[in-house]
């Protein structure tokens, strides 16, 4: 049995900025400067999912159910929404790191931490975080 | 639970350089490079991966303004718009995508902190990708 990882790419639009709640105006202007400021990104996401090949279908795993899964599950939630206004990002900042550690957790007991590979949050063509659940 | 991510940043150098090895002759260069010993130049990418543990506050795991100031610093300033072979870094360096990966990461490895670097990719055009990822990889 040949194992194979495949990956496929989504995108949401969202808006967030840095605020630790605990922290005063000034210190979160000091500190996070202008992220402190509500805007926004054309996030993409990248989620590889790895498995044996199925020797009846060719697949890891059917694409159109992967599609499926991230979009109710993440790609609704957080598409065209404030992530700050999220419950999931009310005690933790909406940064690049803590969106891909989220993501992960709504994924992993959807698709299995054993099929769920790894997930990449893209803030811009510049940054990307990924996540592999160690 | 602290839990490792790691991020990835891509910068951007545009840069002239040739291939070749100073130990062979020119005709020997030739042969062996074809239109790569021919002094020309890229767009390059280069994308710097570090890990870290986001803090539980900031929600940060890299401090970005740190890591681009350093990377500008000790790399950028020196191949963007600049000859290869004439930047000090480089210094012997085969300009192979993977001859500079390499190199970059020896610049940067000591200069991060301990043990965060993971990866060092140099995108050279858009169909030629070149990955370092320390010795033991």
């Amino acid at each position: 049995m040949a194992r194979a990882r495949s990956t496929r790419r989504f995108s949401f639009a969202a808006g967030h900025h840095y605020r630790v709640a605990a922290w005063s105006p000034e210190e979160n202007e000091r500190f996070f400067g202008r992220l402190t400021v509500p805007h926004g990104h054309n996030y993409t996401l990248d989620v590889t999912v790895r498995g044996d090949i199925d020797e009846r279908t060719g697949m890891v795993i059917d694409l159109g159910e992967l599609k499926r899964v991230v979009a109710e599950t993440v790609v609704d939630r957080f598409d065209h929404a404030d992530l700050n206004a999220d419950p999931l990002f009310r005690d933790r900042v909406p940064t690049t790191e803590n969106i891909a550690l989220v993501v992960w957790d709504l994924l992993a007991p959807k698709l299995g931490v054993d099929r769920l590979a790894s997930v990449r949050v893209w803030e811009d063509a510049t940054l990307s975080v990924e996540y592999d659940g160690t | 639970m602290a839990r490792e991510v790691t991020l990835t940043r891509v910068y951007h150098f545009s840069a002239a350089h040739e291939l070749a090895n100073p130990a062979l002759p020119p005709e020997a260069n030739a042969a062996l490079y074809g239109a790569c010993h021919r002094p020309h130049g890229h767009n390059y990418y280069l994308e710097v991966t570090v890990a870290g543990m986001p803090d539980p506050v900031t929600g940060m795991a890299v401090d970005l303004g740190a890591l681009d100031a350093q990377v500008e610093r000790s790399l950028l300033a020196q191949v963007d718009h600049h000859k290869l072979e004439e930047a000090p870094a480089l210094a012997g360096v085969i300009t192979t995508g993977e001859g500079l990966a390499r190199a970059f990461w020896g610049v940067l490895e000591p200069r991060l902190a301990r043990g965060s670097l993971r990866r060092v990719t140099v995108v050279e055009t858009a169909k030629n990708r070149f990955e370092y990822r320390g010795q033991n990889d």
